[in-house]
């Protein structure tokens, strides 16, 4: 199949563009070298006139120039992009961080409050106990949450009974004698805040006056009846404990009950005494 | 990948450099065909920058597609034509003026009678169809081979050689008949 005229003179006009003459290119097609002679010679006359047409200096240097304003203008918006994202990026960094330390903090705390004296999250649970103790409004508050963390102590003492780990049954006594403490003294320093305050002075101070002001009256009222809130949950606490520490009593191993029932005297002479301490009104 | 591809693939990411290059590259070529498609200057310069700035706009959303950068220029260069040619409510023409037919060589015979060649040529390009004339821009304006100016224009090899054969056929034939 003979060659298309057109593909011929395509292949002409490739060599006379790469500088050929027009004769190197018709050598290899001497047949149609008469018909294709005439449209190279036009050919070349607009290759030359083609590469005659070139953008003034002044029109390239004026253009080289806004060009360059333009890449200016846009690496500065890139650039004002990108700042606004790695600010929006540390943003995002420092909210996640800062939930998932609450996440991770109120699992922890959540976790930690089932946990026993020989699990690594108790002293957290010890330390949530401590900051509720720290956050409570009032004193009498205060003395409420001892009573009851005095509780949680021997709800532990009693697992710990079960598991057979008579180390801990004397440490959790320790501690369930230190929370009655504490209510005393929350009660004693309630008593005493309760007292008016007197103004500085330098001369010796006048004998107490043995007639009560009205309001000193209701403000020992409002003690009286506190302590007497303070004695009954005591009670009431005292008991839940007891049996508590009694059902744990009949469950646990034998080698362990002489020592269980020593921890259950001690502690029903602490609520004894802290009963009593409430009752007669001073600390001890 | 292609050095080419290579120094758009950079200027995708906004490398301004790359682009530059890229400009330096196609600038003259562009000036060129727009000018032979309009025959005016003034006009071509406006347009050569416009294709410029359309180009460093949309450069960021451009996909290599295995074909020359240049067809994607052209592409941006012809559509800016077309606008504006429409924009002018004119028809494609090509008026060449002698400031730009100026034609180097060592003999001023030889220059002047090339001269006046190719002024008559360039009077009969206007009368030639959009198609050849756009095709005759790519191939002598721009420079392209017949494959590239077949990508830039969406038409087959053997449509762009023939609408070249048949454009250069014409003009010669108009050009005898001024004889």
């Amino acid at each position: 199949m003979s060659q298309k005229i057109e593909d011929i003179f395509n292949e002409c006009l490739e060599c006379l563009l790469k500088g050929e003459s027009i004769e190197d290119c018709l050598k290899a097609y001497p047949e149609q070298a008469p018909e294709l002679e005439p449209l190279l010679k036009t050919s070349s006359a607009l290759i030359q006139k083609s590469a005659a047409i070139q953008a003034t200096p002044e029109f390239k240097a004026r253009a080289h120039s806004q060009l360059q304003k333009m890449l200016y203008a846009k690496r500065e918006k890139a650039e004002r992009k990108a700042r606004i994202l790695i600010w929006h990026r540390k943003w995002a960094v420092a909210m996640t961080s800062v939930l998932l330390i609450l996440f991770v903090g109120i699992g922890t705390v959540t976790v930690s409050a089932n946990a026993l004296p020989d699990e690594p999250l108790y002293p957290v649970k010890l330390a949530v106990e401590q900051a509720r103790v720290t956050l409570a409004f009032s004193d009498t508050g205060k003395a409420k949450l001892h009573t009851q963390f005095a509780e949680r102590r021997a709800g532990e003492m009693t697992e710990m009974a079960r598991q057979g780990k008579i180390d801990k049954i004397s440490i959790l006594t320790e501690e369930i004698a230190k929370h009655l403490d504490k209510v005393c003294v929350v009660e004693a320093t309630e008593k005493i805040a309760k007292v008016p305050s007197k103004a500085p002075t330098l001369t010796p101070s006048p004998p107490p006056t043995p007639a009560l002001t009205p309001s000193s009256r209701a403000e020992t009222y409002d003690g009286e009846k506190g302590a007497e809130k303070l004695k009954i949950t005591l009670s009431q606490s005292k008991a839940e404990t007891l049996d508590t520490l009694r059902n744990a009593l009949d469950k646990a191993p034998e080698e362990l009950k002489p020592r269980l029932k020593q921890a259950i005297a001690q502690v029903a002479k602490d609520y004894d005494e802290t009963i009593s301490i409430i009752e007669s009104g001073s600390s001890p | 990948m292609s050095i080419e591809e290579y120094v758009v693939s950079q200027a995708i990411k906004g490398d301004g450099q790359a682009f530059g290059q890229l400009y330096e590259e196609h600038f003259d070529k562009i000036y060129r065909y727009i000018y032979l498609r309009l025959g005016n200057q003034a006009e071509a310069e406006d347009l050569t920058q416009e294709v410029f700035v359309k180009a460093l706009e949309a450069i960021g959303s451009y996909k290599w597609r295995n074909l020359p950068f240049a067809s994607w220029l052209f592409r941006i260069a012809h559509n800016q034509i077309i606008d504006y040619l429409r924009k002018q409510g004119k028809v494609e023409k090509v008026d060449w003026d002698d400031n730009i037919a100026h034609i180097d060589g060592p003999n001023p015979a030889f220059i002047a009678e090339q001269k006046l060649e190719v002024e008559k040529l360039a009077d009969k390009i206007e009368k030639l169809s959009p198609a050849q004339r756009e095709v005759i821009s790519l191939r002598f304006g721009a420079e392209l081979s017949t494959a590239e100016a077949a990508k830039a224009l969406g038409k087959s090899p053997g449509t762009v050689k023939a609408l070249q054969y048949n454009g250069i056929a014409a003009l010669r034939k108009m050009m005898l008949g001024d004889r």
